[in-house]
């Protein structure tokens, strides 16, 4: 099914030249789901392509939010932010942050699918007890855990008999930032794993059992192999949602860079520059910095990923 | 088959067609509500940051006014205090969207680019409505002034306190006859006062909460302890920082001191130091609006300007102030009912004063309704000692200077910096900002950024 429609795609492309009619037909066939992409498209446009430029143009001049007086400044802007201590401060938090929660995430959301496949009874309950902090709004999530870390009255501490300035101290504020994040979103990739263990099939197992694997190594060598493609679109989202981590962190600081800026993002550094700075073009700038940042790592770990699975085969 | 789910098919387009009417029912709601009111002429749109307690008394004095002014129709809107509100008052001025009348913090109002994004007020209009220069205290209004005309109108001045309870302090034997803390005018004297607390005090509470991890308390107090022992930040042609590191370390070292000696938990620092005071902490440096927190717990309790352990009182203060954000075509009814409306509130801040802000119309001060405040009396002094930042751009409320110099007194508060090699980086960071260029009009302090 994926693979027709796919070269239903790819194929009319390759032979515009050879085939006249191939052409004719692609036409026809835009004029009528054109119209359907049509809205589609110009939000896109509006909201995402036109605003693209305009950072770009922005980050090449020193407008302010006011939004007149703005010269051409041509590289100043990148030279400042690639000499900004304080940019790549925000930079390393938010990569501490995306090196702690992706492997985290990853092997909680496997181990909770593993449960929630294998469970016998209730299984309902359990898919809605690990899916459903990731119905709640960032905001919710944030403050909820602003309470359960509070020194004095929160159940973190309470619960573990601790006496941890999590959210006042900076060698914790990250911390704390990292396990909310791991309770509110684990859902998702676990939800991801669950519907790709059903989808493993059971004539596998079965084969295994008879030749007399035992259920770790049936684990080790069907499910984890089976699962290899899940788990790379896991880490893949994991890694541009962690890296653009913003929201959670800001709620639970009172909107502030946390204790001796240890919590402060690079999204928030952005928005600290354009909106508090008021230096539009400077927070431009290092928006496209970190748009490369990020597309640098994206595009590293695809070059990884087919890497390995060419030597695979 | 087909019955049933012809049926949904229903069920989903009429719940698609009500959703949608209804939002147009709503839109059609919000604008009827943005109408003006059946008989008032003239409208005032009006943008303040004012929420919880201080909100409840703005909404209060506006219906004061409303009563008083049947033809005045005031259009009001509270928005998120901090960075978010001057952000959009910004982009409203710059759009020329902007209301008639705001609220800035004083500090703020050098970095708005007066002139371009605030409009001056007219003097004459304002005592037309009764409220005139003699009637401020003369560095707040010094403060308002930029380019010899008159931007900001104050409506209070807010301080930072050292609030004590009453029965935690007498207990220690620090509390003198007349009811109120012994009078502390060393550092000595200030440790020897939180010792005795500490030995009254029960367990599981610190002696004190003072923000010891926040940036802009932090801030605020070195602020003021700095102005005790007589410190500059900058000459007077804003070209040369004249920031002293051996005062800022002497300030440094007391702060430090706090947390060092074990009289502030690490683990309550921020709003847990107020709760902690509510549960029977002997002492909470916190802003004059915690006055109706303590009030509202039934404390008994009082409240004195930061001590002058450095000799000379002055405690960090910054104003609510009113501001008229930049109309293209600034004038008419609404701009004169913007006067009036800020000039009616600036004289009726009895019920402000409640809040726990100062008033800064100064004939309010002597009237025996403020007197019989408590503890609003004990620190309404306060007024003559203000410790304030640097009259500069980047000055100002959760402004670029508290943004980029409280983070460095929090890591000499909490110990991961020496004081010596904090007042060091503090100094650089003053360096670095006198030569940065304001964004709203590229130009440096010196370059006029802080005209007088």
């Amino acid at each position: 099914m994926t693979t027709t429609s796919a070269e239903t795609i790819i194929r009319p492309a390759r032979a515009r030249t050879a085939a006249a009619g191939a052409t004719v037909r692609r036409r026809q066939g835009f004029q009528h789901g054109g119209w359907f992409v049509a809205p589609f498209l110009a939000l896109f446009a509006l909201f995402v392509i036109w605003p693209l430029l305009r950072g770009l143009y922005l980050s090449f001049t020193d407008a302010n939010i006011s939004g007149d007086g703005a010269s051409f400044v041509g590289l100043d802007n990148y030279r400042e932010a690639l000499q900004d201590p304080l940019m790549w401060d925000a930079f390393g938090h938010s990569a501490y942050f995306t090196l702690l929660v992706v492997p985290c995430i990853t092997v909680l959301a496997f181990l909770l699918a593993m449960l929630a496949h294998h469970i016998e009874r209730g299984k309902w309950l359990w898919r809605l007890c690990f899916f459903m902090p990731f119905l709640l709004p960032s905001t919710v999530a944030a403050n909820l855990w602003q309470w359960l870390f509070n020194p004095g009255t929160g159940m973190v501490n309470h619960v573990f008999g601790l006496d941890t300035p999590w959210l006042t101290d900076k060698s914790y504020a990250l911390l704390a930032v990292v396990i909310t994040t791991l309770w509110w979103t684990v859902g998702f990739s676990f939800l991801l794993y669950l519907a790709a263990l059903q989808g493993i099939p059971a004539h596998l197992y079965e084969a295994a059992k008879l030749d007399g694997a035992n259920a770790w190594h049936r684990t080790l060598h069907i499910t984890l192999p089976m699962l290899r493609n899940i788990t790379g679109l896991v880490v893949a989202l994991q890694i541009l949602a962690s890296l653009q981590v913003f929201d959670q962190a800001v709620v639970m600081q009172d909107f502030g860079p946390g204790p001796e800026e240890s919590t402060r993002t690079f999204v928030q550094y952005t928005l600290e520059q354009g909106f508090t700075s008021y230096r539009v073009g400077y927070a431009s700038a290092i928006s496209i910095i970190f748009f490369v940042l990020i597309a640098a790592v994206a595009l590293a770990r695809m070059w990884l990923l087919r890497n390995r699975e060419e030597g695979g085969r | 088959m087909g019955r049933p789910d012809l049926n949904r098919r229903h069920f989903l387009a009429a719940a698609g067609a009500l959703t949608v009417a209804g939002s147009f029912g709503f839109a059609a709601l919000g604008t009827g509500a943005d109408a003006l009111a059946s008989d008032a002429d003239t409208r005032v749109r009006y943008w303040n940051l004012f929420s919880g307690g201080d909100g409840y008394n703005m909404i209060a004095m506006l219906d004061a006014f409303r009563k008083d002014h049947p033809g005045i129709d005031v259009k009001d809107s509270t928005l998120q205090w901090g960075s978010p509100f001057y952000t959009k008052l910004a982009m409203a001025a710059a759009g020329n969207r902007a209301p008639d009348l705001g609220v800035m913090h004083l500090g703020r109002v050098t970095g708005f680019s007066p002139g371009r994004l605030l409009d001056p007020w007219d003097v004459g209009l304002l005592a037309k409505y009764g409220v005139k220069e003699a009637d401020f205290n003369p560095e707040l209004w010094r403060r308002a002034v930029i380019d010899g005309k008159l931007y900001a109108l104050p409506l209070d001045i807010h301080v930072q306190l050292c609030f004590y309870r009453k029965d935690v302090l007498k207990k220690a034997g620090l509390l003198g006859d007349d009811g109120r803390m012994v009078p502390v005018t060393s550092v000595d004297e200030w440790f020897d006062v939180l010792k005795e607390a500490r030995k009254a005090t029960a367990k599981g509470l610190q002696t004190i909460g003072f923000w010891h991890n926040d940036q802009n308390f932090q801030w605020w107090f070195f602020v003021a302890f700095y102005t005790q022992l007589g410190g500059t930040w900058f000459d007077d042609a804003n070209t040369e920082v004249t920031f002293d590191t051996d005062k800022a370390v002497r300030v440094l070292e007391f702060l430090r001191r706090h947390v060092a000696d074990g009289y502030a938990n690490p683990g309550y620092g921020g709003g847990a130091g107020a709760e902690q005071f509510v549960n029977g902490a002997p002492f909470a440096w916190e802003g004059n609006w915690s006055v109706p927190v303590f009030s509202g717990a039934e404390l008994d309790y009082g409240a004195t300007p930061l001590p002058p352990v450095f000799g000379r009182p002055a405690t960090h203060a910054e104003s609510h102030s009113f501001v008229l954000p930049h109309q293209a075509n600034r004038g008419g009814a609404a701009n004169e009912a913007a006067h009036r409306l800020a000039a009616y509130v600036v004289q009726h801040a009895r019920q402000w004063a409640a809040g726990g802000h100062i008033p800064a119309y100064t004939p309010t001060l002597s009237t025996a309704a403020y007197r019989e405040l408590r503890p609003q009396n004990e620190y309404a002094g306060a007024m003559d000692h203000q410790a304030t930042e640097p009259k500069v751009w980047f000055a100002g409320s959760t402004g670029i200077l508290a943004q980029r110099v409280g983070p460095v007194v929090v890591s000499s508060t909490t110990g991961s910096a020496k004081p010596e090699a904090a007042a060091r980086r503090m100094k650089g960071v003053l360096t670095d900002l006198l030569g940065t260029k304001n964004p709203m009009d590229g130009r440096t302090a010196a370059q006029g950024g802080a005209a007088a």
